[in-house]
């Protein structure tokens, strides 16, 4: 049996009471995680991973859970932001393809951009991470090396296995974070942060409180394209997301996920092809061969680096598909 | 006639109101307490009451020796199992359901080494903790234990050594969970960390530390457990070959993925005696092991087998957690629970054994097959479990459903670092039988014939002998082939779909239900026993050690008691859960139960019914053969209205004596041959199968979608047709994983990494294709009803189907099993660079134009098949002997026949040198033939 680690679980019902309270465990030295969904944070837990002794809960916020063409609060729940009208098709294909349906129901869209990194030699029960002597991003105390990459102790490489964030990322999506020290929007690209322990921006005390989309976004056309074993349940072992203004390739933007530790846009790729002009075809297989060499996935997933590499170039080939017709 | 039998007090009556309804507790018939919601008894089904006894039912594989007790009441009849609404509305209580007054819990503390000595146990911060109630370790029971009385290897927690990540090194009781994993913490132990070893390669070789000694007998410093060698039949046949085929396959171990974890419950009551309540399949080599382990006599023991949440041999072990909470139970003078979780479920493991197994096989200038070459190197892990036996059938069951020229066979089992590998669903036969299929695919392409037809031309008949010496009685084969033959329409698609699309064939053969009970000889003690049991009310109590793990093993009981006595099914009461009260019984494994515990009731059952004839004799004065059981009544054949009701008869026949009580008991014949290890893998019976399934490949991901199986399987007698269908189509799942994605992946570290039901994929239900059911009947004559099992050998098939489709699909040969989407991919760019060509999508798939030996296979299989049907039908009761199609005269022996017909279980030593790699065991001595090297 897996018995939950006691942490004292809070509720504030507004942002500033959620970031009073943040202020105050932080002024008392006390940890704590946000939780939203909780289908990331709780397995986690269940795990030993990484607890905290308190949990702040995002659920009771008025207003985190609008779902418009322009806002999508961090509260929505993917299964509703797959059946809401107006969500853009590409962010719908996304979210429908993560997890299972179950997870869907209860999983978040604050809670899908902020997920942990995974490395199955992290995500384990804490008998069997003791039998590794422990790894980097889970050390336990013990400052233990990466398990992935030996002999290197200062960068995690555990892979972000988000289906959502790159298609918010080819739709020019600003992330909305605020803390005890006040609100910042930027660019979602620019939210992540390479490290699989820091993973994003967020500092402590801060959450993500919504995604805005700029207007242009539903002038675009796009696809998302996800590799997995199963259909249902399983992450993504690597994630290509494209789009363009239908007639126009000049507009191509793409991005990957599942592959490094955080998900990433590739303009200078899509410049380096689109230099010469638009070729149909033959740009398509420039830009997915130029895209699989720009990915280093490393082995901490089911599916083998190399494999997934050269998938990326599949998977790219099909997201672009729809420019040629 | 009388108005029906009364139980009530009071005057007869009307018995119907004027409406017609009838008057509360004055029901004509049938009285109260005789069973059933029915008030008038329904008539005779002779849908299911055999053609030859006088029904309608159909019997193109002849008639059966209990046609006569049929009564068209259950068998073959779609039968909900007995115990769905129980598990449908959460009422079946698995084993973490239970729950004693002042339970504790227990947790056991686990080796984070992979191999290590333990050098010391310090206990006393665990004790002193507030809340632990006992602390123990593997000083606590010295006594080894193990599934096979040969290869007794485990201990309750390890003593001396432990030998995997995961192994058990103490175990805690303490008031709850919490306490329990704090304490978890505390102990202090002192590890003396020794060299591990993973590979099963590795573990040929002589070591200084080997995992376990066998003293005398073990072989020289290796890890090798087992070792077999068999050679049977003439291997000059093998020269100068017609097509042949050599693969090298490589295949992880897998999981049975039971939705149950294992848990546990012991008890000491206040007698003093164990109760042990457990989701076991074997609850009685259990009962056996916690008698040695714990220093106490049998009889002082109950084990009670809770519901089972999923076996598939992943639970027919007996556990050191069960012996745990015993120990922790008797210390702590409480009842001590363990649960396990996930993670833990892998590391006590007992799946499929990861394998290298490499298949030649030939075939002469009359595609006839001359020669199986198998060697199997199987890893073991840090137990033998059922290891002992894995290492024979991995070889043995390959002898059929072909009639072959001869057979060589080398396998050895090796202990490795890693959690024990044991007994899964299709026992040793499955990874074996999917090179084997694999390999007659690759000749029938060599030989331009149809794969269909190079089978069917190859065909063991019903009624006769393998090259090992196995009897063969029912076999169901060339129908299989030709039905789902049939269905698939593969003679429009086999060959003639474009890139990406495929279609395979694949076939199997198992046991139903192993001729030798381990712990005993068959010719002094029955297989199964099955005590009946019926009172004045008319419910009939049936008490039988099987264990229903899902299967339907307790319904098959019910089925075929309610068949014999004419009773509804709900009228039948099966008690198996307690080993106080049920006879002794082996278990649900080798795919016994039905075959062995069905005819154990029905023997059981018959003479119940015989005792309630004679009653109905007296009461109605005509002879029972002139007497019909049908629905609660007993009547004259000629007039039905003459008769009495089963409870006045069965009341009758209680006079003077009280409650009927009768005992069945279930005997293999003696058979098969005298060799060394001529008993593995024989049985009764034999269940046969042959599966198409139909593939689409990604070419350019290398992703596999099974799209559609056609499943026939010859399970000899569908008792519950409902049933089979749901064993057919679980298997298909199973089978499915096993190919496509389920796999135990060790890493560069030896460790399992992915324990979890995440990262070890199971297939979701958008991979599951449509199946379509086939069912098979040949009518087995010493099968209960005819039946045979149905339970392991539909999952057989299902692998080869799928290789051979991908073949199909895409030209590639693939024997790296699960076929995971790298694995393809990697075989398709082989396939690029073979090809020449630079886009996957430009590849060609295989195309076959048939040369002149296919129209030979299609006349030969056309005669064998009129042959077939005689023998089935016992209409041609001649003596059939592998080797009859090489022919050679069945009724002289072979070796009189034929000079070096071999029949050999020991290498000779000019063979040494050109032994397979698990044949290289047989380069090392054991021990006690080493003179004093060691």
């Amino acid at each position: 049996m897996m018995l939950m680690p006691p942490f004292t679980l809070h509720h504030p019902i507004s942002v500033d009471a959620a970031c009073e309270l943040a202020a105050q465990l932080m002024a008392s030295g006390e940890s704590f995680d946000w939780v939203a969904g909780g289908t990331d944070l709780l397995p986690n837990y269940k795990w030993h991973i990484n607890t905290k002794p308190h949990v702040i809960s995002l659920a009771r916020i008025e207003g985190t859970s609008t779902i418009s063409a322009s806002e999508l609060g961090c509260m929505t729940r993917l299964a509703d932001l797959t059946e809401a009208n107006g969500v853009h098709p590409v962010i719908v294909q996304a979210a429908s393809k993560v997890a299972s349906s179950l997870i869907r129901t209860n999983a978040t869209l604050g809670g899908n951009l902020c997920l942990d990194t995974r490395c199955f030699w992290y995500n384990q029960g804490e008998d069997w991470r003791r039998s590794i002597d422990w790894c980097h991003k889970a050390d336990c105390g013990s400052g233990a090396d990466c398990r992935v990459i030996p002999n290197q102790n200062t960068l995690c490489v555990a892979t972000y296995q988000g289906d959502i964030a790159p298609t918010l990322m080819v739709l020019g999506a600003s992330v909305h974070l605020i803390g005890p020290n006040g609100a910042r929007t930027l660019p979602i690209q620019s939210f992540y942060q390479l490290d699989g322990m820091k993973k994003n921006v967020l500092e402590e005390g801060e959450f993500l409180l919504k995604v805005t989309l700029p207007e242009e976004a539903a002038l675009r056309t796009g696809s998302y394209q996800k590799l997995r074993v199963r259909d249902s349940w399983d992450f993504p072992e690597a994630g290509v997301a494209a789009s363009w203004i239908e007639g126009d390739p000049s507009t191509l933007v793409l991005a990957t996920t599942a592959l490094e530790s955080i998900p990433r846009c590739h303009p200078e790729e899509v410049a380096a092809v689109l230099a010469d002009g638009w070729k149909g075809a033959a740009s398509i297989k420039a830009l997915s061969s130029s895209l699989q060499k720009s990915v280093k996935p490393v082995n901490n997933t089911a599916l083998p680096p190399r494999y997934r590499r050269s998938m990326v170039r599949v998977l790219a080939k099909r997201a672009v598909q729809g420019m040629v017709k | 006639m009388s108005g029906g039998y009364r139980q009530q007090p009071g005057s007869a009556g009307k018995v119907t109101r004027k409406d017609g309804k009838r008057v509360a507790g004055k029901q004509a018939f049938p009285p109260p307490g005789s069973g059933g919601s029915k008030p008038i008894m329904s008539p005779r089904d002779l849908d299911f009451i055999p053609e030859t006894v006088g029904g309608r039912e159909a019997q193109p594989a002849g008639s059966h020796v209990h046609d006569r007790v049929r009564t068209g009441t259950s068998v073959g009849k779609p039968t909900a199992l007995v115990d769905s609404n129980a598990k449908v509305t959460g009422q079946a209580w698995y084993g973490d359901d239970v729950r004693l007054a002042n339970e504790v819990i227990g947790k056991i503390l686990r080796s984070p080494h992979h191999y290590a000595r333990i050098k010391s146990i310090d206990t006393s911060k665990v004790e002193a903790l507030p809340g632990v109630l006992a602390v123990a370790t593997g000083a606590d029971s010295p006594h080894r234990f193990g599934v096979l009385p040969v290869t007794k290897d485990e201990h309750a927690m390890a003593v001396e050594k432990v030998r995997h990540v995961g192994d058990l090194v103490a175990s805690v009781a303490a008031v709850d969970e919490a306490t329990a994993m704090e304490a978890l913490n505390l102990f202090e132990v002192e590890y003396e960390v020794l060299e591990p070893v993973f590979d099963p390669k590795k573990g040929l070789e002589d070591v200084e530390e080997p995992i376990h000694w066998r003293g005398k007998y073990h072989l020289a410093r290796t890890n090798v457990q087992k070792r077999v060698f068999q050679e049977f039949g003439d291997r000059s046949l093998v020269k100068e070959p017609l097509a042949s085929s050599h693969g090298k396959w490589k295949m992880a171990g897998v999981h049975h993925g039971f939705t149950e974890p294992h848990a546990v419950v012991a008890h000491w009551d206040p007698n003093g005696r164990l109760q042990l309540y457990t989701p076991q399949q074997v609850p009685h080599y259990t009962h056996r092991a916690l008698a040695t382990v714990l220093d106490v006599p049998m009889h002082q023991i109950n084990v009670i087998r809770t519901f089972v949440g999923g076996g598939f041999g992943g639970k027919s072990d007996p556990f050191p957690h069960e012996m745990c909470a015993a120990i922790l139970s008797r210390k702590a003078g409480r009842p001590v629970r363990i649960t396990f979780d996930r993670e833990e479920v892998y590391w006590i493991n007992r799946g499929r054994h990861p394998s290298h197994i490499e298949v030649k096989m030939t075939a002469d200038d009359d595609a006839r097959i001359s020669g199986f070459d198998i060697d199997a190197l199987i890893d073991g892990g840090g137990f033998a479990s059922f290891g002992h036996v894995t290492s024979y059938y991995n070889g043995v069951l390959a002898t059929a459903p072909y009639e072959l020229g001869s057979f060589h066979y080398t396998g050895a089992r090796v202990w490795t670092n890693k959690p024990a590998s044991g007994a899964m669903r299709g026992h040793g036969a499955v990874n074996t039988r999917c090179a084997v299929e694999v390999g007659l695919d690759e000749m029938a392409d060599q030989m331009k014939v149809d794969p269909m037809d190079l089978r069917l031309a190859n065909l063991l008949p019903p009624h006769s002998r393998t090259i090992s010496g196995f009897r063969i009685t029912s076999n169901g084969m060339r129908e299989a082939l030709e039905k789902v033959r049939e269905g698939s329409q593969w003679d429009t698609k086999f060959r003639q779909m474009p890139l990406g699309k495929g279609i395979g064939i694949g076939c199997g053969f198992f046991i139903s239900g192993s001729g030798l009970p381990i712990h005993w000889d068959p010719n002094r003690f029955p297989h199964a026993t099955v005590h009946i049991q019926v009172d004045m009310d008319g419910g009939v109590t049936v008490h039988t050690g099987a264990a229903d793990i899902g299967q339907g093993s307790t319904t098959a009981v019910a089925q075929v008691v309610s068949e014999v006595l004419a009773l509804p099914i709900e009228m039948i009461h099966v008690k198996s859960h307690e080993s106080d009260t049920s006879p002794v019984d082996l278990g649900s494994y080798s795919s016994r139960v039905t075959f062995m515990n069905a005819n154990a009731a029905i023997r059981a059952a018959l003479e119940i019914r015989e005792q309630l004839l004679k009653a109905a004799w007296e009461i109605l004065g005509y002879h029972p053969n002139n007497l019909v059981l049908n629905d609660r009544r007993i009547y004259y054949k000629h007039d039905p209205a003459i008769g009495t009701s089963y409870l006045k008869a069965l009341h009758k026949a209680q006079e003077d004596k009280g409650a009927l009580i009768a005992s069945g008991a279930y005997r293999s014949p003696p058979m098969g041959g005298v060799h060394k290890g001529a008993a593995a893998g024989l049985a009764p019976a034999y269940s046969f199968s042959a599966y198409v399934a139909e593939v689409d490949v990604d070419v350019e991901t290398g992703m596999i979608k099974c799209t559609k199986v056609w499943a026939a399987h010859d399970c000899g007698k569908a008792l519950n047709p409902l049933a089979v269908k749901g064993q057919i189509i679980g298997s298909c799942h199973m089978g499915l994983g096993q190919v496509l994605s389920e796999k135990m992946v060790y890493g560069r570290t030896g460790h399992l990494q992915n324990p979890n039901l995440l990262d070890y994929k199971i297939p979701s239900v958008h991979e599951m294709p449509h199946v379509e059911p086939i069912i098979i009947e040949s009518c087995d004559p010493e099968g209960p009803f005819g039946a045979k099992e149905a339970g392991e050998g539909p999952l057989l098939p299902i692998l080869p189907a799928v290789v051979n489709a991908v073949y199909d699909a895409i030209g590639i040969r693939l024997r790296d099993l699960p076929l995971t989407p790298d694995v393809v991919f990697k075989g398709i760019e082989k396939g690029m660079k073979a090809a020449g060509v630079d886009d996957p999508l430009d590849l060609l798939p295989p195309r076959v134009e048939h040369g002149e030996l296919q129209p030979l296979l299609v006349k030969r299989a056309a005669e064998h098949k009129i042959r077939d049907q005689a023998r089935q039908r016992s209409e041609d009761t001649s003596p059939y002997v592998n080797g009859v199609l090489f022919g050679f005269d069945p009724n002289i022996p072979l070796e009189d026949q034929v000079e070096g017909w071999r029949m050999a279980t020991e290498p000779d030593p000019e063979q040494l040198a050109a032994l397979g790699l698990a044949g290289k065991a047989w380069l090392k001595k054991e021990q006690r033939h080493m003179d004093g090297d060691e």
